[in-house]
């Protein structure tokens, strides 16, 4: 069973991703730390002081900064956006592997978003760390809890990936297409401002604006991640639920696009 | 990948083979235009229109465990596709291939390096890729190095090494994956002559210890040198399989009836030249430049080898072997520096004059290979590429190899 995981191949396609990423640029590792910085700087700058944009009040933790309130989700949600583009072109800018050497090809948009997992997981720790010692705000007991959000989201993410990255190979459209896509899912999920801003008491066609909004998925984990390390509660069983169908079913979805796309990969890539 | 398995016993009869193909089939779909937008999908409301061709149809044999096979064909008969599909690399649409064992394809060296990490993590890396895991790699990792001469560079960026250099690696990793069953298409030819001798001899090696080799290549005489039995693929089919010698002289011959002249100059083309060749033609031409349909012995000759300067991308070396047609080798030549001046953007044309064509008359054959301005890289080599006649001259008869091309002068007298 571990075999079929090829962890040989899996590790060492990840470890190409992280090396390779940041050669030969004079700072090196210190741009994944630049980028989310310099996001929250200006979505704070945007959003909290000329927007005003109030984030909610942790409850419990009584907590009330919109940085912090934005980067609990931001990060994850770069994560998942890097994942995506990155693995849209693994299959096609590996053409060269793909047309030489027979391995599971799934491997490859796999560790794609695996390289970018080990990312997120160093941010995540850093966010931690520096909102304890600058807030006073301690969600280290979370941090198990955190953990599964966050492999739920990786298996999610790789569950998407395999789909996009394999219909890439026969449509070069879907790179484009998801680069435009990214920016209006992120304004329709819970990053910048509160779920509770979206209204439920208007409706389109009967249902309110809130239930049609929550169909992303996103926002489960989007207020999940919020829930743990932004109010320091468990969430509902409710969110769970939805993260939990969410990755099962792309996930699965993935595996059987991918499977029934890869035979003449070698071909058209 | 295959999970290793102990090395099989050299198979007696009935053991299975090392690879079964029954009614082998693959078709390709070839797009006129390749406009494979969603756009372009969901306006025409079906599939793009596409024609098939088969690249193989209704292949069966069977190649036994433990022995070095060959098979050959023209450019374009589908003896690569043949190889892909047994490496698992494309699907069949027909029939199946089954092999039976631990497969690794040597399709081209190094395919899976990353210019910006070093040599050392790209040998885990291409190790991992044909499906080594870190453990057997740490094991072999000496092997590995010393093999391809590269322990000064091994932590260096591939993207520092020389071609000489990466391929080396390439091979060097490939082969010390030590499967049950090795593909290997065109890549012998890789390193100076002191590598090509040690890749032999490594090929030696794993036959002796019952694996199974599987060579496709143009080099008729390394296949008739190296493997016991060949398969000839001839338009995605099975043309002959036995002993070596005997395929090797059926394909020879059969080329004179199948093979397609490379120009209109009545050559015959043995190999034949694909679209993605660099060398474009082989013509012989008279002294006032029109193309000849055969020379003469002991008259003026041109060899005129055109190639794509472009798709070079560097000074190239144009090298001409004549072999009789029993094999034996006349000569070999290169242009050495000469040509040097002559890249360009386009097409070029390489010239050999001879004066007097110094060869008897019968029949020749013409081999052609470009390499680099080193000479230590082989573009491409295309051995007995072209025949063509030599007829006798106005001179005396002679017999033998060569035409000396003297004069005889009878004096009376004399001291």
């Amino acid at each position: 069973m571990v075999a079929l995981l090829h962890p040989d191949l899996l590790i060492n396609l990840t470890l190409r991703d992280l090396r390779s990423q940041y050669k030969r640029s004079a700072l090196g590792w210190t741009w994944s730390v630049l980028n989310p910085l310099v996001a929250v700087v200006v979505y704070s700058a945007v959003f909290s002081l000329f927007l005003r944009i109030r984030p909610t009040v942790g409850d419990p933790s009584g907590l009330d900064s919109y940085a912090v309130f934005l980067l609990v989700t931001l990060l994850p949600w770069q994560f998942f956006v890097t994942s995506l583009t990155g693995a849209t072109r693994a299959i096609t800018s590996n053409s060269s592997l793909v047309t030489k050497i027979y391995f599971p090809r799934w491997v490859l948009p796999t560790s794609a978003v695996l390289a970018r997992f080990i990312t997120v997981l160093v941010e995540m720790a850093v966010l931690l760390v520096v909102v304890a010692l600058w807030e006073g705000h301690i969600a280290f007991q979370w941090i198990p809890v955190v953990l599964a959000l966050m492999v739920l989201q990786l298996l999610f993410t790789v569950g998407l990936a395999l789909m996009i990255s394999a219909a890439n190979v026969y449509f070069r459209d879907i790179q484009h297409f998801l680069n435009v896509a990214m920016q209006p899912w992120m304004f329709l999920t819970p990053i910048l401002y509160p779920l509770n801003l979206v209204p439920s008491d208007r409706q389109l066609f009967g249902i309110s604006y809130r239930t049609i909004y929550q169909l992303n998925p996103m926002v489960s984990w989007a207020k999940a991640y919020r829930n743990v390390l932004y109010d320091l509660r468990f969430p509902s069983a409710e969110r769970w639920l939805g993260i939990v169908v969410a990755t099962v079913v792309v996930l699965a979805l993935g595996f059987r696009v991918f499977n029934r796309l890869e035979p003449r990969m070698a071909e058209e890539v | 990948m295959v999970p290793p398995t102990p090395l099989s016993a050299p198979g007696g009869p009935a053991s299975p083979p090392a690879i079964a193909m029954d009614g082998l089939g693959k078709k390709f779909r070839l797009t006129h235009d390749r406009n494979w937008t969603l756009k372009a999908t969901l306006l025409a409301g079906h599939r793009t229109r596409y024609e098939e061709f088969w690249a193989l149809r209704d292949v069966s044999f069977d190649i036994p465990h433990g022995s070095t096979f060959g098979i050959i064909g023209g450019n374009g008969s589908g003896k690569s596709t043949m190889l892909k599909v047994l490496a698992g690399i494309l699907r069949a649409d027909e029939g199946t291939a089954v092999a039976n064992g631990r497969l690794s394809a040597l399709l081209e060296l190094g395919a899976g390096f990353h210019p910006e990490l070093t040599g050392r993590e790209n040998i885990y890396l291409n190790g991992a890729i044909l499906g080594f895991t870190a453990r057997d790699i740490r094991k072999r990792f000496d092997d590995i190095v010393s093999f391809a001469e590269l322990d000064q560079f091994i932590d260096e960026p591939v993207r520092n090494y020389s071609s000489g250099m990466y391929v080396r690696l390439g091979f060097s990793v490939a082969i010390h994956v030590e499967p049950e069953i090795l593909l290997v298409d065109e890549v012998l030819a890789v390193g100076d002559l002191a590598f090509q001798k040690r890749c032999l001899e490594r090929f030696d090696r794993l036959r002796d210890e019952g694996r199974t080799i599987v060579v496709v290549s143009h080099d008729l005489d390394m296949v008739g040198w190296l493997c016991e039995r060949t398969a000839w693929i001839n338009r995605g089919g099975l043309a002959a399989i036995g002993p070596s010698g005997e395929v090797i002289e059926a394909f020879v011959e059969g080329g004179e009836e199948a093979g397609d002249p490379v120009s209109g100059a009545g050559l015959l083309s043995l190999g034949g030249l694909g679209p993605d060749d660099l060398v474009r033609s082989v013509d012989l031409l008279d002294a006032n430049g029109q193309a000849l349909p055969s020379a003469t012995s002991g008259g003026p000759v041109t060899f005129r080898v055109r190639y794509d300067a472009a798709r070079a991308g560097e000074t190239v070396i144009v090298a001409l072997g004549l072999y009789r047609a029993d094999g034996t080798h006349v000569t070999s030549i290169n242009s050495g520096a000469s040509s040097a001046a002559a890249s360009s953007d386009g097409p070029v044309e390489v010239d050999y004059h001879l004066s007097a064509l110094p060869v008897q008359p019968g029949t020749y054959e013409l081999s052609v290979a470009l390499h680099d301005s080193t000479m230590k890289k082989v573009f491409e080599r295309h051995t007995h590429l072209v025949r063509f006649s030599v007829e006798p001259g106005d001179g005396d008869h002679q017999t033998g190899l060569v035409a000396l091309g003297g004069t005889w002068q009878a004096r009376a007298g004399g001291t």
